[in-house]
């Protein structure tokens, strides 16, 4: 925090941001124009899409982003500066949007081309690099992620990017988007909770009976083995022929396709991180401390919950980060066995070759894993805090 | 010829070994149909195994009374279970994941809710095996299948009858409700199978509508270039074309694209990539609109028909007859130019199959 200002260094990966930040630029489509959904687009250039006074300051804008990135070394200034660099590109997309659509033309599609995601991600590196160099606490990464949530979705909500074709997919299944986005979050979260509550005495009971410890992982291993679509699919047959065979089975929700089977496997999935980081986190509490415990007059019940359990909380934490992160991608699969789920929009976009709606379901997803890595990563940060 | 029937369709589906699905579907029916107190008969079936052996225990005269505590508990039970049977009230309408099945599916649940009878929207379930399986387990009421997946359903794709529009529909209603008390209502006019479509202007200078014209216009030296997916070229549909109307295909007259999308062959005829004239299209493909390309009709009838029909649950048709009727008229006002104009709204303009559903029914006095 107190480097002083040194020129005459040149950062390396400002070096190579900048360089494939430019080549993107150069080389690349910055937007794509589609006469309708499918049909193959013709490429624009900034230039040819912005007014000259835009394109000119969008480039020299972007020179300075490229200048801070090469020779400036305090990670406060590079952090405003990417930002900035990603807002102005955001801003000459929404722009490009805007001029490619005909008023009132509902049908051309203007997308994204693959310069603006080069673009993009090289001042998400550049952002995220100076992030990592200022080791901001648990707090302030999830303010950082709260005041970037807020930015990002007042401009959604502002309409400015609605000319764009990932945001035409979701004007036309708004109502069903909301509907998908609760059912992702319910199956990731849902299985994620109960495997918690499985896995937790399990791992405990691992922990104490050492004899049961590699056969217990060994098979949780062995179903984390099994491709998520081919388990999706085992699970269809058993519990259809359950739902057929016990009538009220298929009254609590117990079928061979939608919620439950989806819910089940994502389940079997969540179990090994759980049980194996409880496993290491209580076999990595001091036997010094339990003896002092026991000492104390602590009964073995005691020493569980208020010593080793406590203890062992940050890494078991960890394994739950891992369950989560991995079910919001899995969940994603859930929609071919009728899961529901922002899957639901990848598989349509698939089959009907609309890219756009593709990723309609895919960007949610990985902002929604993001996120829910951001925030359990900082959880897991006040926990060893707190021990220390 | 075979290979080419065996396809699901629409989209990426694989099949499903139908008969463990008809075996398991014929119980639920029979628990779904059942009066209040008929789970019982499942019940001998051995699931309620604590009742069975309260039958057995019956006969040694000191288990008596726990016998007859069991018994009294599971009759109980029954009345319980019985009031929380899957009697349906509401229609549970469902679609496969491709547009048009949802646009038609919704059409349905519009038309239904408009008669008053209420309605619940499970539409874009799944592939073709999922909402199958969905409505065999009586999870759904009812969707739109296609007439020739009935070939896959029944392992008999070899069939010939699946190449005519009437005769395949007839087969898959017979055999669906036999095997599931499956219904069959009214097929549409359309087929949404496998075809070849030409450049307007070609088909106009070559005076081209049907496949046989097709055949003579490329036998005599007509300057065709056709754009197709591998499956398309190798997998024996092209081959039992070429056969059926005797014309043969050089391989500099092929664009093979290797995704196979309909969208990427109709784009390339279109943008007249390579010289593409013809394009691999499906039967209703809204594409062919967009793309101002006309289909080549099956004049010998080398392709199995997919007539996009709605099937139903006897159960749900029972508690409901009228949907019979309300559904008639709707899937009789299809043919391929109205589903290829419909299509190409959700497909090609990205409008809701929502919309398009309501707009449709309006602009036919369907809905008010």
């Amino acid at each position: 925090m107190t480097s002083l200002p040194r020129p005459h260094v040149i950062d390396r990966l400002g070096v190579l941001l900048s360089l494939a930040g430019a080549a993107a630029l150069v080389f690349l489509p910055f937007v794509v124009l589609k006469a309708n959904r499918i049909m193959p687009g013709d490429v624009r250039s900034v230039s040819e899409v912005l007014p000259l006074w835009a394109t000119l300051s969008f480039g020299v804008i972007l020179i300075l982003v490229a200048a801070t990135a090469i020779g400036i070394a305090d990670a406060r200034v590079r952090l405003v500066v990417a930002l900035a660099g990603v807002a102005v590109v955001a801003l000459a997309i929404a722009a490009a949007g805007n001029a490619l659509t005909p008023p009132g033309n509902k049908v051309v599609r203007v997308s994204p081309g693959t310069g603006f995601w080069v673009l993009l991600i090289a001042l998400g590196l550049m952002a995220t690099d100076a992030i990592t160099r200022l080791r901001p606490g648990p707090g302030m990464r999830v303010l950082f992620l709260v005041l970037f949530a807020a930015v990002a979705g007042a401009a959604l909500a502002h309409g400015m990017f609605d000319n764009l074709s990932i945001m035409r997919e979701y004007a036309v299944n708004a109502g069903r988007f909301a509907r998908e986005a609760r059912q992702h979050v319910f199956l990731a979260v849902g299985s994620l909770a109960a495997a918690v509550v499985v896995a937790l005495p399990v791992g405990v009971l691992c922990h104490r009976v050492p004899r049961i410890r590699a056969g217990t992982l060994g098979t949780l291993n062995l179903i984390q083995t099994i491709p998520s679509i081919a388990l999706f699919g085992i699970l269809m047959v058993p519990l259809g022929a359950l739902a057929a065979a016990v009538p009220w089975a298929a009254e609590f929700g117990i079928r061979g396709i939608g919620t439950a089977p989806a819910m089940v496997a994502l389940f079997l999935y969540s179990l090994l991180p759980v049980v194996a980081n409880t496993v290491v986190g209580l076999g990595r509490v001091s036997p010094a401390t339990v003896e002092a415990a026991r000492g104390m007059g602590l009964t073995s019940r005691q020493i569980l919950t208020d010593i080793e359990l406590i203890l062992a909380f940050p890494v078991i934490l960890t394994g739950i980060r891992i369950v989560l992160v991995q079910n919001i991608g899995l969940v994603t699969v859930a929609a071919l066995i009728g899961g529901g789920g922002f899957g639901t929009f990848v598989f349509q976009g698939i089959g009907q070759t609309a890219i756009d709606l593709v990723l309609l379901g895919a960007i949610p997803t990985v902002a929604l894993a993001f996120s829910s890595a951001v925030l359990l990563d900082a959880l897991v940060d006040v926990m060893n805090r707190a021990r220390q | 010829m075979a290979a080419a029937a065996v396809r699901l369709r629409p989209g990426p589906d694989a099949g499903v070994g139908a008969p463990g699905l008809t075996r398991q579907a014929t119980t639920d029916n029979v628990s779904a149909a059942a009066h209040p107190l008929g789970w019982r008969a499942s019940g001998s079936d051995g699931v309620w195994s604590g009742y069975r052996g309260a039958q057995r225990s019956q006969l040694l005269a000191r288990r008596g009374l726990v016998s007859n505590v069991l018994k009294s508990l599971s009759v109980t039970a029954a009345l319980v279970l019985g009031t929380l049977a899957p009697v349906h009230a509401a229609v549970v309408v469902s679609s496969k994941l491709s547009s048009e099945s949802a646009m038609i599916g919704e059409m349905i649940r519009l038309m239904l809710d408009a008669a008053g009878i209420e309605t619940v929207d499970r539409m874009t379930l799944g592939a073709t095996p999922v909402v199958r399986k969905a409505l065999l387990a009586g999870e759904i009421d009812i969707y739109v299948e296609y007439t020739g997946n009935g070939g896959s359903f029944f392992n008999m794709a070899s069939d010939p009858a699946w190449k005519d529009l009437q005769k395949g529909y007839e087969l898959g209603a017979r055999l669906d409700y036999q095997a599931n008390r499956i219904v069959w209502l009214t097929p549409a006019n359309a087929s949404n199978a496998w075809a070849l479509a030409v450049r307007k202007d070609v088909a106009r200078a070559n005076n081209l509508t049907t496949m046989s014209d097709f055949a003579r216009w490329v036998s005599g030296g007509g300057k065709v270039v056709l754009a197709c997916s591998a499956e398309f070229a190798n997998a024996g549909t092209l081959r039992s074309l070429q056969k059926t109307y005797g014309f043969t295909m050089r391989s500099d007259q092929l664009i093979v694209l290797a995704g196979g999308e309909t969208s990427a062959t109709i784009g390339a005829a279109a943008a007249q990539t390579n010289g593409a004239n013809t394009a691999m299209v499906y039967g209703t493909d809204g594409g062919v609109v967009a793309a101002n390309l006309q289909i080549l009709e099956d004049d010998k009838h080398d392709q199995p028909v997919y007539a996009p029909v709605p099937i139903i649950r006897e159960a749900a048709l029972k508690a409901n007859p009228k949907i019979a009727q309300i559904v008639k008229p709707l899937m009789q006002s299809f043919d391929r130019t109205t589903l290829q104009q419909l299509n190409a709204r959700v497909q090609i303009d990205g409008e809701a199959t929502t919309t398009v559903a309501a707009d449709y029914l309006k602009s036919k006095g369907f809905l008010k």
